[in-house]
């Protein structure tokens, strides 16, 4: 059939599954929001505050359930505003497909209105993106975009729309999405050497990052930790990829990893590394990681082998098809004084925070409650900061995609928007993002959307009124030089929510923190709660950068 | 070809789609991750829809590994292979441009004609010389006309094809 680029766009994105989209409108994408108009019945569309907070939803959506999100921004500043999410997407390898107009072909590379070279400035943190300069090429361009945002490892692709194609005409076929390549297996002779090394291991220490989640490897995961008898450790991506009631999960490892994981690493015989690329704040110090072990590295794309860090043996291939190979091979097996080590450490350095008074809230009692009143099933979304960290540490995470965080960037701000993305994919569930006071002030403008669309996420700002962890690095290592992170700002929380039409609680004391969650987790719809803490409450245990893994700063 | 801090050159030799802005992406690639390109040289193969991309990298075999990587992991690349200089013809092309007087007019070509030159243009005051071969006889080359006042030198950066 005969359609207009903009109802191609739509048609493709009905191809993919595609029923939620996120975006603003905009000058160069008035005929795809034309189109988007006539489609209402089959996609929704939510309309943000900023196109930031659009590329985070659909970060945020795609998360939280599998699949693939997308965003709309308009040429120039809509689609620059984008960037940060797009980057953020990319460092976390989240499968996102940015679609943006751009002036008409013949207005492109003059300067024109609202022009910015969006593939020029998405090159570096997009796996791909186009151009599309003719409309005959639209369909397959959008479908390429999809296909490479979910093949191997996942990441956003960016398609760039001159507005004169969304209103030329152009003949449409249908057609299904094919099936994603498979990376193929490790070759037989690593897979019999990684074999020999797990059974030569006396003490393994299993090691999971975000490949886990991606590949929907976590029952896999498990089986084998449960075969080899070994502790797991997950990075800040794979919180989730294990269950972290399980006794053998002894909490993340790197710069405010568990002391348990930092005497597992120095005391372990084998390291486990299943899709993680080991990031600089899980090394901390490359030279000094893990230099009596040997590493046994899994990971699906075979760039993040020896980048980092070198390893012995590495198996290139996905997380659960490699592991799923592993545990056929491999007869469960006992390391019982390996693990009365484990747990004698568990017991010994548990995680804690010493209130400033009998009444004082601690990020602790916070997260733990929370945990207790949502049965440790919430989503939580974080922003980026020490509440981050709390978050990961004290709400205890059972499934995959249950946190949403800007680990890779650290991108102060995304919580919110990722947050709404995540409500919009899981109406049954419930969603809370766990804000500092310094991202908050970031894209608090979300808070209109979630008011807007009745997206019934909770907003719990952890309130130290500083930049906590900036100010933390600065107590430790520039003499308590407090440059820039005293907010000292005269916001009235509860006002502002209310103000974008959301409502508000306030936790002061200790005794609040229960009746406020419980009021909060009874409302059906978005609130705020503004919850005061200390503002020299630290993360802990800490390395710093450049220090040694396996010699935390416990107290300060 | 090795320096004080044990980096070597090494040829990478590139297939890639002929997209608009793949040469971007892949020099954009060296930038963002600091490797060092030494030279490239891009033209399109035998078949108009992909470019023979030519790099010569400084670094190490860890880092030309890694570079081989993520040059792998790019959408429009399609091959990549880092070229055996000993099973490998190596070659560079040089067009110079050198000062000319009446005296020394004569001795300029005489060099040129040890090294199988080709003079391409002579005007009254300078002359231009083109010069194919591998960077030690290119190197060489120069070295002998420095003396004569260089104007300009242009270089391709290395050619390279298997044997």
């Amino acid at each position: 059939m005969l359609l207009t680029g903009a109802q191609i766009v739509m048609e493709c994105l009905l191809e993919q599954g595609v029923d939620t989209v996120f975006g603003y409108p905009g000058g160069a994408v008035l005929n795809i929001y034309d189109a988007l108009y006539e489609y209402r019945d089959k996609i929704r569309h939510i309309r943000t505050a900023h196109e930031q907070g659009a590329a985070h939803a659909a970060d945020g959506y795609a998360r939280s359930s599998g699949k693939t999100g997308v965003c709309i921004a308009t040429s120039g500043p809509g689609a620059t505003n984008l960037v940060t999410g797009i980057a953020t997407a990319y460092m976390d390898s989240v499968p996102m497909v940015a679609i943006t107009g751009n002036v008409s072909s013949d207005l492109l590379g003059l300067d024109s209105f609202q022009e910015v070279d969006i593939t020029g400035i998405t090159m570096p943190v997009t796996k791909h993106n186009f151009l599309v300069k003719d409309v005959e090429n639209l369909a397959d361009t959008i479908r390429r975009a999809f296909r490479i945002a979910n093949t191997g490892r996942k990441g956003p692709v960016l398609v760039d729309i001159p507005k004169d194609l969304t209103a030329k005409r152009c003949e449409y076929t249908r057609s299904e999405p094919l099936a994603l390549p498979k990376t193929a297996l490790p070759k037989p002779e690593r897979l019999e050497q990684a074999l020999e090394m797990i059974r030569k291991s006396e003490r393994p220490f299993l090691y999971a990052g975000g490949g886990v989640v991606a590949s929907g490897a976590n029952d896999a995961l498990k089986d084998f930790a449960e075969r080899i008898d070994a502790p797991v450790s997950c990075s800040l991506m794979c919180q989730g990829g294990y269950d972290q009631t399980d006794a053998r999960y002894i909490g993340m490892l790197g710069m405010h990893g568990t002391n348990t994981s930092a005497l597992a690493i120095k005391n372990c015989d084998l390291l486990i590394a299943v899709g993680t690329r080991f990031s600089d704040r899980v090394l901390c110090n490359a030279g000094l990681f893990a230099q009596h072990c040997p590493i046994l590295q899994i990971d699906i794309d075979a760039a993040e082998f020896n980048k980092n860090i070198d390893v012995d043996l590495r198996l290139h291939g996905d997380a659960k098809e490699v592991l799923t190979c592993l545990n056929e091979q491999l007869t469960p097996v006992r390391h019982s004084e390996w693990m009365g080590m484990i747990q004698g450490w568990k017991a010994l350095y548990p995680l804690e925070q010493k209130a400033p008074s009998d009444e004082a809230v601690t990020p602790k009692e916070l997260m733990e409650t929370l945990d207790r009143l949502t049965g440790s099933e919430a989503i939580i979304a974080t922003e980026v900061g020490q509440h981050q960290m709390w978050a990961a540490q004290f709400y205890r995470f059972r499934h995959p995609r249950q946190f949403i965080s800007s680990g890779g960037l650290g991108t102060m701000g995304f919580g919110l928007g990722a947050a709404l993305g995540a409500q919009v994919a899981n109406p049954d569930k419930r969603v809370v993002n766990i804000a500092g006071d310094g991202s908050f002030h970031m894209n608090c403008n979300e808070l209109s959307t979630a008011a807007q669309y009745r997206i019934p996420v909770i907003e719990l700002v952890v309130n130290n009124t500083v930049l906590g962890m900036v100010r933390q690095w600065q107590k430790l290592f520039y003499e308590s030089r407090f440059s820039q992170t005293d907010l000292d700002r005269a916001t009235d929380y509860e006002m502002l929510a209310r103000a974008f039409g959301v409502k508000a609680l306030t936790i002061r004391t200790k005794s609040d923190i229960e009746p406020v969650l419980k009021q909060a987790l009874a409302l059906n719809e978005p609130v705020l709660i503004n919850c005061y803490i200390d503002p020299d409450l630290n993360v802990l245990p800490m390395v710093p950068a450049g220090g040694c893994v396996e010699k935390p700063i416990l107290e300060m | 070809m090795s320096n004080q801090t044990g980096e070597k050159e090494y040829i990478l030799s590139v297939l890639a789609r002929n997209n608009p802005g793949v040469l971007l992406r892949i020099s954009g690639l060296f930038s963002r991750r600091c490797y060092n390109i030494l030279s490239i040289v891009a033209a399109q193969t035998e078949n108009a829809e992909y470019s023979r991309i030519l790099i010569v990298v400084l670094g190490d075999d860890r880092i030309v590994r890694q570079v081989d990587k993520q040059l792998s992991k790019l959408e429009d690349v399609e091959d990549v292979s880092v070229l055996d200089r000993d099973r490998a013809v190596v070659r560079e092309h040089l067009l110079m441009k050198v000062e000319r007087t009446l005296q020394n007019s004569e001795k300029l070509v005489e060099i040129a004609n040890v090294f199988h030159a080709n003079i391409l243009n002579v005007e009254p005051d300078s002359m231009i010389l083109e010069l194919t071969g591998d960077a030690a006889s290119i190197n060489s080359f120069i070295e002998l006309y420095n003396p004569y006042h260089v104007v300009k030198i242009l270089r391709t950066g290395t050619m390279a094809m298997m044997k």
